[in-house]
């Protein structure tokens, strides 16, 4: 017997709902610190926290979050 | 031939009526400052529109802080590390950094002479806060640019 159309659509929300949960579960454990910079014509350049600059970076970022506390 | 008969009339108040309407309209060339009082309205009005908003501080055309959520010393030092810490990444001044911690993010945008940095939760939507904190500069440098009201003439 085929399922009632409701049905299938409430299981269609429901599985597209699990994906999305599903996705920011993955990005919140496998999400890295990262430091971007955006100039004015559309640049951008990411800085890795191993360079100099990333370094410099996340320590003045370590300071801003240490203000706002 | 026929006779031309003037049929509008209303350009004749055009005339009259232009220059008061352009005296009330603000300049957005104009170098006005906005004031330390109009930058805390500013950062209020961040702290109501964002949740997820840890704090702010917006900086003025010297880098310094003009207003903050905290304590303005530390603010100043801050903000002002991270901004010269992003321009010497990119080589040149910057629009906008995001930098993701495993502690929260922190944001810093500039317009014009003007920047504001804050700190928010982790995975804060990095478009809506870039969007919000954009348009708390605008407004703050608008308001800026806008004349102070006239004082009404009193009724004889």
């Amino acid at each position: 017997m085929p399922p009632k159309p409701h049905r299938a659509l409430l299981d269609r929300v429901t599985g597209y709902a699990d994906e999305a949960a599903a996705y920011l579960r993955r990005r919140r454990t496998t999400r890295q610190p990262f430091a971007r910079v955006h100039v004015p014509g559309g640049r951008i350049r990411s800085c890795a926290p191993e360079t100099e600059a990333g370094r410099e970076l996340f320590r003045a970022a370590a300071h801003v979050i240490d203000a706002a506390r | 031939m026929i006779a031309h008969t003037p049929r509008m009339v209303s350009h004749e108040a055009f005339g009259s009526d232009t220059a008061a309407i352009v005296a009330n309209v603000p300049d957005p060339a104009s170098t006005a400052a906005p004031t330390v009082a109009d930058a805390a309205v500013a950062v209020a009005g961040l702290e109501a529109l964002s949740d997820e908003l840890r704090g702010c501080a917006i900086l003025g055309p010297g880098g310094e802080a003009l207003a903050a959520t905290g304590d303005l010393a530390t603010w100043d030092g801050a903000a002002r590390g991270l901004l010269e810490a992003a321009d010497r990444a990119a080589g040149e001044p910057i629009a906008h950094a995001h930098v993701g911690t495993e502690e929260g993010e922190v944001f810093a945008v500039r317009q014009g002479q003007f920047a504001i940095v804050a700190a928010v939760e982790r995975f804060a939507l990095a478009g809506l806060m870039l969007f919000d904190m954009r348009a708390v500069l605008r407004d703050l440098i608008r308001e800026a640019a806008a004349p102070a009201p006239k004082p009404r003439a009193r009724a004889a």
